[in-house]
């Protein structure tokens, strides 16, 4: 009785513990019901092989809070316009832009939810904003980057389609991301189709290319 | 005894040959995962990301006359250490620190089997 009794205290305990990053009424319970079929939110990353990636219906986020910033994540949600040119996993269907939309008072909750799910591995008040010509140079030339990505040139969008456009990455990304996921890209995606550059570039190309996609319109 | 040996080892014997034929299967699904988006899926270089923005065409890799100039060591060597390694183009990535040994010498295969070519 009495063990049963300590039993039932810890897992109460546990339940208040486990319970404690404190979300707007809701959005985890709407993210639940709406958005898990096609997004995982419990970290770390769980693929290993190329199947697993290909089995995702949709990209990770559970490093959301420190991926996005908050302003864009709230009005992406009731306004999803196509950030990949592709579908999701695919090489050769264009993206459908069909994103579940979620209503004002929804989007705030769920963009409190998941701007809660936070990595260690982002630093933050590493990288600021800044397009200089060494960069401009690392992204069109001594690497890749433009080969995969779509990128703004004076208002034209310019580069390849298989990665995420990289297009208003200035509203949309953190900065300080950007420069984790090109130091530490394995994790938080240990398999996708981008070349890890950390042992390529050095970490002060890496800064500035980050902080370079980190200004674009 | 003798009889459950004999299961055992015919089981073992089809284990075996499935992990073989797999592994043919994995360097198509590695090529096409990394490769396919600037090589194409058939290898003739025309990839979804290749569009009036990029440089240099990415390298027919079913071309016998191009790839049979090629070592497979020279082969391992560019897609490790990407195309500046040989003086080529730097839109050809750097897949080293991305790829395994074994996926490197898989696409290797793979491509010799897209130019139907041995090395020189
Ligand atoms: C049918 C599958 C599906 C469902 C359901 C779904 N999503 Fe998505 N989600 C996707 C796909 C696919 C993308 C990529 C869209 C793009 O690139 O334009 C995406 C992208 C996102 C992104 C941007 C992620 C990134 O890395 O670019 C966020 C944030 C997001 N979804 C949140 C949600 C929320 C919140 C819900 C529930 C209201 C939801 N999604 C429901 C498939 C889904
Ligand atoms: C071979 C193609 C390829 C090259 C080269 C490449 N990327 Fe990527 N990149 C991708 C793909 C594919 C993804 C998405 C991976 C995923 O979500 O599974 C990605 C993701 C990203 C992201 C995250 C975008 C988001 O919204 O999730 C950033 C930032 C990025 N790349 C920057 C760069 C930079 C900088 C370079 C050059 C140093 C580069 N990429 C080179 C294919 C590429
Ligand atoms: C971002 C686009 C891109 C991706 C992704 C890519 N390549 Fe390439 N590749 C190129 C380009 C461009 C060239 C031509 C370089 C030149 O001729 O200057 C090339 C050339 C090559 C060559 C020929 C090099 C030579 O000796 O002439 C081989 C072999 C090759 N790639 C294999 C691969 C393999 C294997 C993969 C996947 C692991 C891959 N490539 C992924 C763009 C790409």
């Amino acid at each position: 009785m009495r063990l049963l009794a300590v039993t039932v205290s810890i897992g109460a305990a546990l339940l208040v513990m486990t319970a404690a990053p404190s979300y707007a009424a809701g959005g985890d319970a709407i993210f639940k019901k709406s958005c898990t079929g096609c997004h995982y939110t419990d970290g770390p990353a769980k693929e290993k092989t190329i199947a697993d990636q290909l089995a995702k219906k949709g990209p990770e986020l559970w490093y959301a809070g420190s991926k996005f910033q908050k302003d864009w994540l709230a009005a992406w949600l009731q306004n999803p316009k196509p950030i990949r040119p592709l579908k999701y996993n695919s090489l050769t269907d264009k993206n459908p832009g069909d994103h579940p939309k979620l209503s004002a008072g929804d989007a705030a909750a769920v963009t409190d939810f998941l701007m809660g799910l936070k990595s260690p591995e982002v630093k933050a008040g590493v990288i600021k904003p800044n397009e200089s010509a060494q960069a401009r140079n690392i992204f069109g030339k001594k690497a890749p980057c433009g080969g995969c990505h779509e990128y703004p040139v004076k208002g034209e969008v310019h580069g390849g389609k298989s990665g995420p456009s990289l297009v208003g990455a200035s509203k949309r990304l953190n900065p300080d991301w950007v420069y984790a996921y090109l130091t530490n890209i394995k994790a938080f995606k240990p398999v996708r189709g981008m070349p890890d550059f950390a042992s390529v570039l050095n970490k002060k190309d890496l800064a500035s290319v980050a902080a370079y996609v980190a200004a674009f319109e | 005894m003798l009889r459950f040996l004999i299961v055992t080892a015919t089981v073992l014997g089809l284990a075996l040959s499935a992990v073989g034929s797999a592994q043919a299967a994995d360097s198509k699904q590695v090529y096409d995962f990394y490769c396919a988006q600037c090589h194409g899926t058939d290898g003739k270089g025309r990839g979804i990301n290749v569009t009036k923005d990029f440089a240099t065409d990415p390298r027919n890799l079913t071309s016998s006359s191009e790839m049979e100039k090629r070592s497979d060591e020279d082969l391992r060597g560019v897609i490790k250490d990407g195309g500046p390694s040989i003086s080529k183009s730097a839109l050809m990535p750097p897949w080293g620190a991305t790829l395994t040994t074994d996926e490197v010498e898989g696409l290797v295969k793979y491509i010799r089997k897209l130019c139907d070519c041995k090395g020189k």
